[in-house]
C-alpha cells in the first residue's frame, strides 16, 4: 500500500471524535477534527458524515422566543454579527423572515457519505448495511477485550484482520458462499484495503470519501480504535478498514462492486443559517445577561480617574482553592456566605500531571487533562506503623476478588457459587434496592472495620526538588494568590460515587483524566508545604508564612460532602482552624445539595418543564427549593449516589455556558446559577503573562470542549449523545452499547442533559470573558493559531477588559480594541 | 579522500507538526519501515501563518514537535509522498536533504546502499 493511501487514511480519521475507555471517560468536542472551520460549516459537514444536527430544533428556538429568552432585539444583534453587510432595512425584513417564516419542523438529519453497501441497499432495498455492521461489530468486540474474557481470540498477536482473516472462515453466522470468497481474500490488511478500492476502481481523488464514510458508518467503534491505534498499539485503523471493506466486496453480489463504481468525492453539504441566527440570538441574551450581572456587581464604572488604592486586605479565615469546574461555583459561592472565606478557581489537576498509584494498589492513574501526559510518577506511603496490616488487608480484599471473579468467570464454579452464596446475595441486593442509604452506610463500616485506616502521605521522593518549585510557582502565579495567604490554604479537588453508571468517569475531574481530584490536591499541598520548595519560593520573593498550613480536600458533587484528606498531617496549632472549616464546608455543601436538589427528577418539590422544554439544570427557583430542606436534601443525595438503579445522579456540568478568568471580585456574590467555570487571575501577579497563555490555551481548551461534549449531546442525543442510559450495557471497559449491539456510543447519555422531554442542558457555545490587559490577549491569541482558529471560527466568544474601569470588548478577527460590546 | 567517503549517504527527513499529528507521521514513518527517529518537543518559529508557539506548559495537542528520521535514499521518495499527502492539509513543514551516517543498518540500510555509492 502506498504512503500515500497511508496518509489518507490518518486525514481521514480526523473527522472521528475523540474516544477513550469509559475509566478514563473525559468530555471533548466530538467535532474536534473540524475545529479549523468555522462552526456553521463544521456543522454543516458534520451532518453529511454523521447525519447528525448541530442546533436546537426550529420548534425549540421559536418556544424560546416565546417565553422571551430570545428577543428581537437579540435576533438583531445576532444578523449584525452573522450578516454586518445588511443595512437596517434588510435586517429588518431578515427578522421578520426568521420569526414568521422559520419552519416549524424540519426533517430529520441525513448521513449522505454512503459505504457502498448503503449505496447498493439504497438503490437495491436490500439490507446488507445491518449484516456488515453486525459482522465488524461482533469481531471487533471480540478483539477489544482486554483481559474480561476468560477466553482470549486466538491468533490475536496477528492484529485484528490477521486474526479475522484466519478465523472468519470457520465462523458459522457467515454464509458457505460469502466464507468461500472471504478465504481468497489478501493476506494482509494493506493489500486488502488496496484489493477493495482496485475492485471498487474508486480513483485517487475518491480515496478520501471512501475512507471517510468507512470510519464513519460505526463511528464509535472507529474512534475507540484510533485510540486503541494511538495509546495501547494493538490494532491500527487500516485492519478496521481491511476488515469492512472485505466483508463489504465479499457480501456484495458478484460484480456489483465494479458497478457502485468510486463514491463522490465530497458528499454536499448545506450551513443551515436560519437555525445558526437563531443560535447565535440565544447566545446573545445570555452574554448580556451574565455581563450585566458582573456589571451590576459595582465594578465596571469605566471611568478615566485613577483606581483607588485598594485597602490592605484582611487575612482570610481561609483560603479555598477549587477546580474551575462550573459545579465548584455553588460551594465557593455558599462557602463564602458562612464567613471570611476566600476562594479561588484553578484547573482540578492541580498543575500536577501525575502518574498515581495508590497505596491500596491497582494499577497507576493518570490523573492530568487530557491535552498532556503524566510526567511525574507519585505515590503513597503510611506515616505510622500500620504499612504491614493495610497491605496484609488490602491483599486480602484483592484475593478475595480474584477468587469471585474466577468463580463467577468458569463455567461450572459459576452455578456452585449461584448455590453457595445466592441466599445471602440475594436478600443483599434487595436491601440495596430498597434501601440504598442504609446499605451505603452499612458497606462503609464494613469496609472501614475490614481494612484498618491508614495514615499516609504523600511521597515526593520521585519528584525532583527544580520541578517541585516551579509547579508551586506556576500554580500560586497562575491562581494569582501570591501575597495574603491564610493560615489554611485549602486544595479542593472533586470527585463523584455512583452506583452502576458507566459515565461515572464523566461525573469526576476531567481536569484529572476522569478521576478523582484528591490525589492532585494532595500533591500540590504537599509541594506546598515543603521547607525546601518554600525557601526557594521565598528566595524569589513568594514568602508562604511559617503558620501557613496547606491542606487537602475532596468535593463529591453528587453528595456534596467535602472530605478532609491527609487531616493528621495537620499540626495540633490549626486544628481549631481546621474543624470550623470542616463545619463550614459540612454547612456550604448541604446548601448547595438543597439548592440542586431543587433541579433534579424526583426530588421533593421539583417541577421540571416549560414551553420550550427547557429549564436550565441552574434552576435557583424558590418555589422548588422551599420543598427541598438541606437535611432532605442530603439525604437525598446520598440516597442518589449509592441508588443503582438512579437514572440522575446528579447534573454533571450541565447548563455550562461560560468561563471567566480574572479575580473573585469580579464574581463574587454573584448567582452564576453553577453555569459558569471559573479560573482566577490576577494580572499583577503574572508580569510576563505566561500564566495567562496558559490558562487561555489549556483551561480554556478543557472547557471548550466540555462545553462542546455537552453541546452537542443535546442537540442530537442519537449520534453525539449516548442515548437513554436505561438500556447500556458496557462493553468490557471500551464503553456502551444500547441494548445488545451495535455501535459504541459516543457523548452523554440522555439523562446527562434532559429529563424526559425537558431539556436541562442548554446548548450555548462557550462565552470566555477576561479581564487582563488586553495588548497581553491579543498577543497570546496571535501567537496561538489554535486558540485563533476557535475564536475565527465562532467556537467560542471572547470579551476581555482591562480591569474592572474598563468596558468590555469583544474579541474578532480585527483584534480586540476595535470592537467594543455592551 | 573526503571523510564522507567513510560514511553512508542516506536521506534525512524533519517535520515540523503539531502534537496532534506526530501519531499519524509516527506511523507513517513505522510503515515506511524506518526504525527511528529523534523527536524535539515545544519547537517555535515563524511561518507563513505567523508566529507559532511552539511549547505550552499544558497542552501538548497543539504544541509543536519535530520528528526528525534517517532513511535509505531508495525508501525516501513513498515517505515523502505521504507525508507531503498530509501536509497538504494539516499544519507543518517538511525538509528532505542528504545526509551521511557512519552506522547505516541503524537506519534501515539492507542494501548496498554504502560507502561505496557516495564514493561514486
Amino acid at each position: 500500500m502506498s504512503m500515500v493511501l497511508r496518509a489518507e487514511i490518518a486525514l481521514a480519521a480526523k473527522v472521528l471524535p475523540i474516544a477513550r475507555p469509559l475509566a478514563d471517560f473525559v468530555a471533548v468536542n466530538p467535532l474536534s477534527g473540524f475545529e479549523s472551520l468555522p462552526f456553521g460549516e463544521a456543522v454543516a459537514r458534520a451532518s453529511a458524515l454523521y447525519g447528525c444536527s448541530g442546533y436546537l430544533r426550529p420548534e425549540q428556538y421559536r418556544a424560546l422566543y416565546t417565553e422571551g429568552r430570545i428577543t428581537d432585539a437579540d435576533l438583531r444583534a445576532a444578523l449584525h454579527r452573522l450578516w454586518p453587510q445588511l443595512d437596517d432595512t434588510q435586517r429588518e425584513r431578515a427578522l421578520g423572515s426568521l420569526v414568521d417564516a422559520t419552519p416549524l419542523t424540519m426533517p430529520p438529519a441525513m448521513r449522505r457519505a454512503l459505504t457502498p453497501v448503503e449505496r447498493y441497499d439504497q438503490t437495491h432495498g436490500t439490507e446488507l448495511t445491518g449484516t456488515v455492521n453486525d459482522h465488524v461489530v461482533r469481531w471487533c468486540s471480540v478483539f477489544a477485550d482486554q483481559g474480561q474474557a476468560s477466553w482470549t481470540l486466538p491468533g490475536r498477536h496477528r492484529g485484528l484482520y490477521g486474526a479475522w482473516h484466519h478465523l472468519v472462515v470457520h465462523d458459522r453466522a457467515v454464509p458457505a458462499d460469502v466464507r468461500t470468497r472471504l478465504a481468497a481474500a489478501p493476506a494482509t490488511a494493506a493489500d486488502a484495503v488496496q484489493g477493495a478500492i482496485d475492485t471498487l476502481g474508486a480513483a485517487a481523488g475518491s480515496h478520501r470519501a471512501l475512507f471517510e464514510a468507512e470510519l464513519t458508518a460505526l463511528p464509535g467503534w472507529a474512534a475507540h480504535l484510533r485510540w486503541r491505534s494511538n495509546t495501547i498499539g494493538d490494532v491500527d485503523l487500516i485492519d478496521y478498514l481491511a476488515l469492512r471493506l472485505t466483508y463489504e466486496m465479499a457480501v456484495l453480489p458478484e460484480g456489483a462492486a465494479a458497478r457502485l463504481g468510486a463514491p463522490p468525492a465530497n458528499p454536499p453539504s448545506e450551513a443551515d443559517d436560519q437555525l445558526a441566527v437563531w443560535q447565535e440570538a440565544f447566545e446573545q441574551h445570555y452574554r448580556a445577561e451574565l455581563l450585566a450581572l458582573l456589571r451590576s456587581d459595582g465594578t465596571g464604572t469605566s471611568d478615566t480617574a485613577p483606581p483607588t488604592p485598594a485597602p490592605t486586605p484582611m487575612r482570610p479565615a481561609a483560603q479555598v482553592v477549587c477546580c474551575i469546574d462550573v459545579r465548584s461555583e455553588g460551594l465557593r459561592r455558599h462557602l463564602e456566605a458562612l464567613g471570611p472565606y476566600e476562594t479561588l478557581g484553578f484547573a482540578g489537576f492541580f498543575a500536577v500531571a501525575i502518574w498515581w498509584r495508590s497505596l491500596a494498589g491497582g494499577d497507576p492513574l493518570g490523573n492530568c487533562p487530557a491535552l498532556i501526559n503524566p510526567r511525574h510518577a507519585v505515590g503513597e506511603t503510611i506515616t505510622d506503623g500500620s504499612l504491614a496490616a493495610f497491605q496484609l488487608a488490602a491483599q486480602g480484599q484483592a484475593a478475595l476478588d480474584d477468587a469471585l471473579h474466577l468463580t463467577k468467570d468458569t463455567p461450572g464454579t459459576a452455578f456452585v457459587l449461584a448455590e453457595a452464596a445466592g441466599w445471602l446475595t440475594g436478600p443483599a441486593a434487595a436491601a440495596r434496592t430498597i434501601a440504598p442509604r442504609r446499605w451505603r452506610a452499612w458497606r462503609q463500616r464494613t469496609v472501614d472495620a475490614a481494612t484498618p485506616r491508614a495514615h499516609t502521605h504523600v511521597d515526593l521522593s520521585r519528584f525532583a526538588l527544580g520541578d517541585r518549585v516551579v509547579t508551586a510557582r506556576t500554580a500560586l502565579s497562575m491562581m494569582g494568590l501570591t501575597t495574603n495567604f491564610a493560615r489554611l490554604v485549602v486544595m479542593c479537588g472533586h470527585t463523584s460515587e455512583t452506583a452502576a453508571n458507566p459515565y461515572e468517569a464523566g461525573l469526576r475531574c476531567g481536569a484529572c483524566g476522569g478521576h478523582g481530584g484528591g490525589p492532585n490536591a494532595r500533591v500540590l499541598a504537599a509541594v506546598l508545604n515543603d521547607p525546601e520548595v518554600r525557601a526557594a519560593l521565598a528566595a524569589d520573593g513568594l514568602v508562604l508564612p511559617d503558620d501557613t498550613v496547606v491542606i487537602a480536600a475532596e468535593h463529591d458533587t453528587t453528595t456534596d460532602e467535602v472530605t478532609i484528606l491527609d487531616p493528621h498531617l495537620v499540626p495540633t496549632t490549626h486544628h481549631e482552624d481546621l474543624r470550623q472549616l470542616g463545619a463550614d464546608l459540612d454547612a456550604a455543601g448541604a446548601a448547595l445539595a438543597a439548592e440542586r436538589c431543587a433541579t433534579l427528577p424526583g426530588s421533593p418539590g421539583v417541577t421540571l418543564g416549560s414551553e420550550s422544554g427547557s429549564a436550565p439544570a441552574t434552576a435557583n427557583a424558590a418555589d422548588a427549593r422551599a420543598g427541598c430542606t438541606p437535611e432532605l436534601a442530603r439525604a437525598d443525595a446520598q440516597r442518589r449516589s449509592s441508588d443503582w438503579g438512579e437514572a440522575f445522579p446528579e447534573w454533571g456540568l450541565a447548563a455550562n455556558a461560560a468561563m471567566i478568568v480574572g479575580p473573585r471580585s469580579m464574581t463574587e456574590g454573584v448567582d452564576l446559577g453553577r453555569r459558569v467555570f471559573l479560573h482566577s487571575y490576577v494580572a499583577h501577579a503574572d508580569p510576563g503573562a505566561s500564566g495567562l497563555e496558559t490558562i487561555l490555551t489549556a483551561p480554556v481548551v478543557v472547557a471548550q470542549w466540555i462545553n462542546c461534549q455537552y453541546y452537542f449531546s443535546t442537540t442530537d442525543p442519537h449520534v453525539f449523545g449516548a442515548g437513554t442510559k436505561t438500556v447500556h450495557n458496557p462493553v468490557g471497559t471500551v464503553g456502551v452499547f444500547a441494548g445488545r449491539g451495535g455501535d459504541l456510543r459516543m457523548g452523554l447519555p440522555i439523562q446527562s442533559v434532559a429529563a424526559g422531554s425537558t431539556m436541562v442542558h442548554e446548548p450555548l457555545r462557550l462565552l470566555v470573558v477576561v479581564q487582563a490587559p488586553r495588548r497581553a490577549v491579543n498577543d497570546i491569541v496571535e501567537r496561538n493559531p489554535s486558540l485563533r482558529a476557535l475564536l475565527v471560527g465562532h467556537w467560542i466568544t471572547l470579551v476581555t477588559r482591562d480591569d474592572e474601569r474598563d468596558d468590555w470588548h469583544e474579541w474578532t478577527a480585527h483584534r480586540i480594541d476595535q470592537e467594543t460590546t455592551t | 579522500m573526503s571523510y564522507r567517503d567513510q560514511l553512508t549517504r542516506m536521506t534525512r527527513i524533519e517535520v515540523v507538526i503539531t502534537g496532534d499529528d506526530v501519531a499519524a507521521v509516527r506511523e507513517l514513518l513505522r510503515s515506511a519501515g524506518v526504525p527511528g527517529f529523534t523527536m524535539v518537543s515545544g519547537v517555535a518559529g515563524l511561518g507563513h501563518g505567523g508566529f507559532h508557539q511552539g511549547s505550552l506548559l499544558f497542552n501538548e495537542h497543539d504544541s509543536q514537535s519535530m520528528l526528525i528520521a534517517v532513511t535509505p535514499d531508495e525508501e525516501a521518495e513513498q515517505l515523502v509522498a505521504g507525508l507531503r499527502e498530509l501536509l497538504k492539509e494539516r499544519s507543518g513543514v517538511m525538509f528532505v536533504s542528504d545526509t551521511y551516517v557512519s552506522r547505516p543498518e541503524y537506519f534501515g540500510a539492507s542494501r548496498s546502499s554504502g560507502a561505496a555509492d557516495s564514493a561514486g
